[in-house]
């Protein structure tokens, strides 16, 4: 009867192998465990057996089931399985992806807040004014002589009660040091306005990052090593600069900042910024309006600093016209 | 301010050559933004005669040409050029030229004929980028005259001028800089005329004139200039007029002093300097005629006005041929006022260019003794006399004319300098290099000469230090100091956070121009109280615009324009009011085309609507966003206020399709005008947890039949009134009517809700359901008059 056991289980782990399919392997299963089954016959005939081989043959034959039943498990999974991969087969996963829609910030919204970033990890805050300024905030007040060629008409627009639109964000800051006490640290970007004919190069508006520090001992090297700093975050470590002296009312000394870079196509010096170390002026002029000494000029000193977004993100992102900024054309905004 | 190397060399006597001196220059603040080369050397090219010209006997296109080079025999040139005659000069290459390009000029035969040299067209001698034939001489031209005699080769600086500093816009003016930085010597000035007595005064009725000074001249010969005169004024970009005249602006560019000549024997009677009449004619140098305003300076003999002062002469007094008497102004005038009158008149000239800025009046005697030499040496001008006036107490004439320049006292503390640079400079280099801008060392400080009115404090100083050291030498700070957030930085954020959710939502951002034309500001939402400027540039930027959507629209029809098919555009930024708070911050958004991009699983997508306005604008302000019926206005046919929090913060619709055809936008088209000013105030809010439900939850359907003009916000009102504990959320499934009236009846809407109901405590029963259901069917039912379908 023993022999008649593994004979059974050889053969029935061959037939659970070549089972094609689910169907094949039910009907093997009852043909084999099923009433009346060829293994359950088997187990009927142990009551035939002496009480000496009865425990053995049991045993065999118990452990046979088993193996039966783990081969038919595993063997209906592995049908299972490849049924279900079947169902996958043939599916183009090349065809296009459905329901993708996302839109994009304008290339100078991108820029401005790049320049953000960097300048709050160097300890700036925020500041803001508005566009529509007093003759005060925009000129007087940064030493801007009252004949200066930039407050006529003819490059400045003025509003009919003789306020203007700023021609540059310096106005904000007289309006932060109107209210704060040194020190100040403070960028501010915003809208700048200037008379000129629009063409490739010139809208009558455009958008400017402004900076101002001020505290006890602020030097021209801390203006130095802020601004190269910056400038190496926003093009890379190969970036070159010149400092080349300037005027500016506001400032004494001022300088231009010519950069060399290959985020700005390399080669050349391109004059990217204004900048200088605070006038006097200014402050005497701010603390004549507070009625204060709050900005003693023997006691404080100050860096400040302008640069024009729309020129810098046309350069970076080889832009040949200033007028694709304020187009509003999808098929340029699509790009950045 | 264009500048000649060679004057400048004849000045200071310098090494660099023109690049290392615009280097050195720019590097010290004066930008050099051009170097041009002027003129030419080529030796064996000379002038020459054409004596006769022949057809060439082989070559249809050539002449033999026989030409007089002043060397006693005539040569035989082959010429190609047909733009000359005989009698005119030329320019000869002669047998061992090199002209530009290595072409060596070599005896020899053209189609068999000799040729013993090359007549020259200006661009072969390097004189001009393209020409065309021979470059036809003066006939005045001596035959033999050296090229470079006749075009000497010059280097031509462009430098911008900042402003503040007028002193440079002079070749001594440069050399004294180009001096302070090569350390190099300054050579003794040209020859200048001794001062005799004046031989009377001028009347000067303005304050606007500190000094006015006309130098008479007998004995006068008006003839062309010299060459060199002519050549190095038309290389700097000076049309030569005649020997006075190019003396005056010789002068100014030599000095910085603006001179005018006038033709004595036109004038009528006593200069004097007076502001014109209201309304005074004065016809100028330039032919035109302009009408005076009592606000400008006018130099004026008994006739009426012969100059604007400072700006331009008259052309009733002007030099010419037969002029034999002048009288020579040198004069200084309020650069404010000049810069008026320059403005008003829209009329400029070297002259106001740096009366504008200022002139030193150190330098006014100064300029009219050198010219009274130059017009002694080219014009034969006898010097007879000479008047002065002084307008106001502000000048000394007698000390000026003694050589006693007016110098100004400035205070430098060298402690000073280094906290403001940030590192120090010695003493010893602070001296040198102050001493080599012309300022001399006094007690506690500097005396500033007169020419630098830009130094008037010790931060003055410092500036002219830190830019002759060079800030190479302060090393770069990387100082920092804590700052905290402020009202702008938390602003900024939210308004970055807005426009990154916009682009979430599949939206693009567009930054318009914040000036609109009238019709753009009219065509949106129609604002009232908009702010115009006084002075726009052109019609189509006037008024500060009321809403982004003014732009916005404008842009979408260009995007349709161009066959763009979807448009989604948003804008966040400022718009304008004549109200208390005048500048505003808005959100704008406009969808037109499908809601989404159409694919390849379902062709057809319905356009965005005003549901999907509604969406978009709660992703982007990350808030329940409800709308509320507005009447319809010229722009909207369909109209809604935007509520937030039950506060009104804007309005959106949906175009009148005519509007939007006007905009060759087709299809629905739906715009949003977002105030997010009070969206954006206070600190951000940290959210608090909630407990999550552990319970699961029950939905019960309740299928309504209600007429066409309830709506669901009704049915969300009676619904939430009930206060219905187990109640969690409802939702609305399906909204559907029947034109034909089969299935829902005309003038009905069946609407279907899901409702769902929870317990925060434990499983609920199918009985406590039914009942919650039961009764909230009843009170929609009964208050409202709808029918519940089963």
């Amino acid at each position: 009867m023993e022999a008649q056991i593994q004979t059974l289980a050889t053969q029935a782990l061959a037939e659970i192998a070549a089972c094609a399919d689910e169907s094949q392997l039910e009907a093997l299963r009852v043909r084999l465990l099923g009433k009346g089954g060829e293994l359950t016959a088997l187990s009927d005939r142990m009551r035939e057996l002496s009480k000496e081989d009865k425990p053995r043959i049991g045993k065999v034959l118990n452990e046979t089931r088993a193996s039966v039943n783990a081969a038919m498990e595993a063997r209906n999974a592995a049908l299972t399985a490849a049924q279900e991969t079947r169902a996958f087969e043939g599916v183009d996963v090349s065809l296009p992806s459905i329901g993708f829609s996302q839109g994009a910030l304008h290339p100078i919204t991108q820029l401005m807040d790049r320049a953000v970033q960097i300048f709050r990890r160097m300890g700036f805050a925020l500041a803001d004014g508005p566009d529509i300024e007093t003759e005060w905030h925009c000129f007087d007040a940064l030493n801007t002589p009252a004949d200066h060629p930039a407050r006529n008409e003819a490059d400045t627009f003025y509003m009919p009660d003789g306020r203007l639109l700023r021609t540059h964000t310096s106005s904000i800051q007289i309006r932060t040091l109107e209210h704060m006490a040194p020190p100040v640290r403070i960028i501010a970007p915003g809208a700048a306005y200037r008379r000129d004919e629009v063409d490739a190069t010139h809208l009558a508006q455009f958008t400017q990052m402004e900076g101002l520090y001020v505290d006890e001992d602020v030097t021209l090297g801390d203006l130095r090593g802020t601004l190269e700093f910056f400038f190496r975050e926003l093009f890379g470590e190969d970036a070159e600069f010149r400092f080349r002296p300037h005027f500016f009312p506001f400032t004494e000394p001022s300088f231009e900042v010519d950069i060399k870079a290959a985020a700005l196509g390399g080669g050349r010096w391109l004059e990217i910024a204004g900048c200088g170390m605070v006038d006097p002026a200014v402050f005497e002029a701010v603390n004549l309006r507070r009625g204060d000494s709050a900005l003693d000029p023997e006691r404080y000193t100050g860096f400040a600093f302008g640069f024009g977004l729309d020129r810098l993100a046309m350069i970076m992102s080889q832009v040949p016209d200033i007028r694709l900024f304020t187009d509003g054309d999808q098929r340029f905004l699509s790009q950045f | 301010m264009k500048a000649s190397l060679n004057w400048l060399r004849e000045i200071v006597d310098f090494e660099q050559d023109a690049a290392s001196l615009a280097q050195l220059l720019t590097k010290a603040g004066v930008e050099v933004e051009g170097i041009e080369s002027k003129g030419a050397s080529i030796p064996h090219v000379v002038a020459a005669q054409v004596l006769s010209s022949e057809q060439h006997p082989n070559a249809d296109r050539l002449s033999v040409c026989r030409v007089d080079d002043g060397s006693g025999s005539p040569l035989q040139i082959v010429c190609g050029a047909k733009n000359y005659k005989v009698g005119d000069k030329v320019l000869l290459a002669r047998p061992g030229a090199s002209l530009p390009g290595n072409f060596e000029i070599r005896v020899g035969k053209l189609r068999g004929v000799d040729s013993e040299g090359m007549l020259c067209g200006a661009d072969e001698l390097g004189l001009a980028e393209n020409s065309e034939g021979l470059l036809i001489l003066d006939p005045a031209t001596p035959v033999g005259t050296p090229l470079g005699e006749l075009f000497p080769a010059d280097t031509v600086l462009d430098l911008e001028i900042t402003p503040n500093r007028p002193d440079l816009l002079s070749h001594e003016g440069i050399a004294r800089e180009v001096s302070a930085l090569t350390g190099r010597l300054w050579k003794a000035s040209q020859g200048f005329v001794p001062e005799t007595d004046a031989t009377g005064a001028v009347a000067i009725h303005a304050a606007e004139c500190p000094l006015y000074s006309v130098r008479h001249f007998e004995g006068v010969r008006i003839s062309p200039s010299p060459s060199w005169l002519r050549q190095r004024l038309e290389a700097l970009g000076v049309r030569s007029i005649n020997n006075v005249v190019d003396i005056t602006n010789w002068v100014m560019l030599e000095t910085g002093q603006p001179l005018h000549a006038f033709d004595t024997d036109k004038l009528r009677g006593e200069l004097q300097v007076r502001f014109a009449s209201e309304g005074e004619p004065f016809l100028a140098l330039d032919g035109k005629t302009y009408l005076l305003s009592a606000a400008d300076l006018v130099i004026a003999d008994d006739s009426g006005p012969v100059a604007l002062a400072g700006i331009m002469g008259g052309a009733s007094t002007a030099v010419d041929a037969g002029t034999t008497r002048v009288s020579l102004e040198s004069a200084v005038f309020d650069s404010a006022h000049i810069r008026r009158t320059s403005r008003r008149l829209g009329l400029s000239s070297e002259s106001s260019h740096r009366f504008e800025r200022g002139v030193d009046v150190a330098g006014v005697f100064r300029g009219s003794q050198r010219a009274a030499a130059l017009l002694k040496e080219l014009a034969q001008g006898i010097a007879s006399g000479w008047v002065a006036g002084s307008g106001g107490e502000r000048v000394d004439v007698g000390a000026l004319l003694m050589g006693l320049t007016p110098v100004r006292h400035v205070g430098l503390r060298l402690e000073r300098i280094t906290s403001l640079l940030g590192a120090p400079v010695g003493e010893a280099r602070v001296e040198q290099i102050l001493t080599a801008l012309g300022l001399s060392r006094a007690q506690d400080g500097w005396e500033v000469p007169s020419h630098r009115a830009d130094l008037t404090r010790e931060v003055d100083l410092i500036e002219e230090i830190a830019r002759v050291v060079g800030i190479e030498h302060f090393p770069a700070g990387t100082r920092a100091h804590f700052s905290p957030s402020s009202e702008a930085d938390r602003r900024y954020d939210h308004l970055m956070q807005l426009r990154r959710s916009a682009v979430g939502q599949g939206l693009f951002e567009a930054r318009n121009l914040t000036l609109v034309s009238e019709g753009m500001a009219q065509a949106a939402l129609g604002s009232e109280n908009v702010l115009r400027v006084k002075n726009p540039l052109n019609e189509d930027q006037v008024v500060l615009r009321p809403e982004v959507l003014s732009g916005l629209l404008d842009a979408a029809a260009r995007n349709a324009r161009a066959g763009v098919k979807r448009i989604r555009l948003f804008e966040v930024g400022r718009t304008f009011a004549q109200e208390q708070v005048e500048e505003r911050t808005h959100l704008g958004v406009v969808l037109a085309g499908s809601a989404r991009t159409p694919n390849w699983r379902s062709a057809t997508v319905a356009d965005a609507d005003l549901f999907d306005l509604k969406g978009a604008l709660a992703g982007i302000l990350n808030v329940a966003v409800e709308f509320e019926p507005l009447p319809a206005s010229a722009l909207l046919g369909l109209a809604v206020r935007v509520l937030v929090e039950g506060k009104a913060v804007g309005i959106a619709g949906q175009i009148r399709p005519s509007e939007a055809r006007a905009r060759d936008l087709s299809g629905t088209v739906v715009v949003a005008e977002i105030a997010l000013d009070s969206l954006l105030s206070g600190p951000k809010r940290t959210a608090l947890y909630v407990e999550v439900d552990r319970f699961p939850a029950v939905t019960r359907d309740m299928a309504l039949l209600a007429p066409s003009g309830l709506t669901h916000q009704q049915i969300l009102d009676v619904l939430n009134a009930a206060q219905e504990p187990l109640l969690r959320a409802v939702e609305l499934f399906d909204v559907f009517t029947d034109p034909t009236g089969e299935r829902v009846p005309v003038g009905s809407k069946s609407l279907g809700y899901s409702l769902t109901y929870r317990c925060s405590q434990r499983t609920l029963t199918a009985n406590e359901v039914n009942a919650a259901h039961t009764k909230l069917k009843q009170r929609v039912t009964t208050e409202l008059g709808v029918q519940a379908r089963e």
